[in-house]
């Protein structure tokens, strides 16, 4: 609900969050880029190779897998969520629904159709395909993003995995059989696995530990047992 | 649209592999003059990677020019490039040989290959 009186502030403000991580990302994957050039060539020397430099590794397959097969799972990690906790809940949990409202909830809790305001979205307020698909668009957009990373880490994974094999001197693989290998899928669970503990942890930790302040958090003094509360 | 994205899946593997085809004719070049019987073997030996080079000379105990023709290096016609990222692998008559990219251009690390199944090639001559 909007007010007359809501206080406004500039882009910086309003926007800090998605700005911060925003820059936190770059300058991190700045880091990733840095030191896997630096292991890159600590493996090209121990095997009487040439170095290579910060341009020809982060054009390296070597270096896009690694960011590949991160973010698949990041986006793997948020479809999952978003999906499950429409369906699944965890009483007490600031990150899930109270017990009893699983599902996909009446127009007039979502705000949609004849029940939509007037400074509602356009889709949410059309009916037909328009809205179911806007209903959905957010889990849709992380799947979709899930699929093509996921794709992208097993051709950079694919070129990668030649090269190497190759180094070691032994015969590439296709496509195909690079779906079959050890590498594909050890890359892929280990960082799936990570995820999935994260995402469960943070689900129960939420019962029971607050963090003053935080959206992701109930507020301090709200009984364990109370479900759905963010402050 | 499945078309667009065979398109853009090979695009993305020619830009991860390096744009293999200039590449998969450098890879042929060098090996082809580099497993020529009667090349100079002065200008044999400039083709190696310098670890295979030195590898090489250290096994033999005798300069690289005088080791390289006593190995079973036949020349004969290349069957086969594979190009993956700044490493190739030519078959070249009975031969396979290995390669790295390097500032100076391809350099063989290792040749007189014979297969082992799934463990790596069996070299009479490659490096660390």
């Amino acid at each position: 609900m909007s007010s007359v009186d809501e206080p406004t502030y500039g882009f910086l403000r309003n926007n800090a969050l998605s700005l911060a991580f925003g820059g936190l990302f770059l300058a991190t994957l700045a880091g990733q880029a840095v030191s896997g050039t630096a292991q890159f060539n600590d493996q090209q020397v121990a095997n009487g190779l040439e170095p290579i430099g910060l341009a020809g590794y982060v054009t390296s397959s070597s270096f896009m897998v690694d960011v590949m097969e991160n973010w698949q799972s990041e986006y793997l990690q948020f479809f999952l969520y978003i999906f499950a906790t429409v369906w699944l809940v965890q009483k007490g949990s600031s990150e899930s629904k109270e017990p009893g409202q699983e599902g996909t909830e009446t127009d007039r809790e979502q705000v949609v159709g004849r029940h939509a305001n007037a400074d509602s979205p356009t889709w949410a307020r059309t009916g037909g395909w328009r809205t179911t698909l806007f209903s959905r668009s957010l889990g849709l957009l992380m799947g979709g993003l899930f699929l093509l990373t996921w794709a992208a880490s097993a051709v950079t994974g694919w070129v990668a995995f030649n090269g190497e094999q190759l180094g070691q001197r032994q015969d590439p693989v296709g496509f195909a059989g690079y779906l079959t290998e050890a590498d594909f899928w050890n890359r892929s669970f280990q960082n799936w696995q990570s995820e999935m503990l994260a995402v469960g942890s943070m689900a129960i930790f939420a019962v029971y530990l607050r963090q003053r302040g935080s959206p992701e958090s109930k507020p301090v003094g709200v009984a364990h047992a109370d479900t759905g509360q963010t402050g | 649209m499945r078309g667009a994205a065979a398109l853009l899946a090979g695009a993305a593997v020619a830009l991860l592999t390096g744009c293999a085809g200039a590449a998969e004719d450098d890879v042929r070049a060098v090996t082809t003059a580099f497993e020529d019987p009667a090349g100079d073997p002065a200008d044999r030996c400039a083709m190696l990677a310098p670890a295979t080079r030195a590898a090489l000379e250290s096994d033999e105990s005798a300069p690289c020019a005088d080791a390289i023709d006593q190995l079973p290096l036949d020349g004969g016609e290349v069957t086969a490039v594979e190009v993956w990222g700044g490493d190739a692998q030519v078959r070249i008559g009975d031969d396979v040989v290995f390669l790295t990219e390097t500032g100076a251009g391809w350099k063989v690390t290792a040749a007189a290959c014979e297969p082992r199944g799934e463990a790596p090639y069996d070299c009479e001559l490659e490096g660390p």
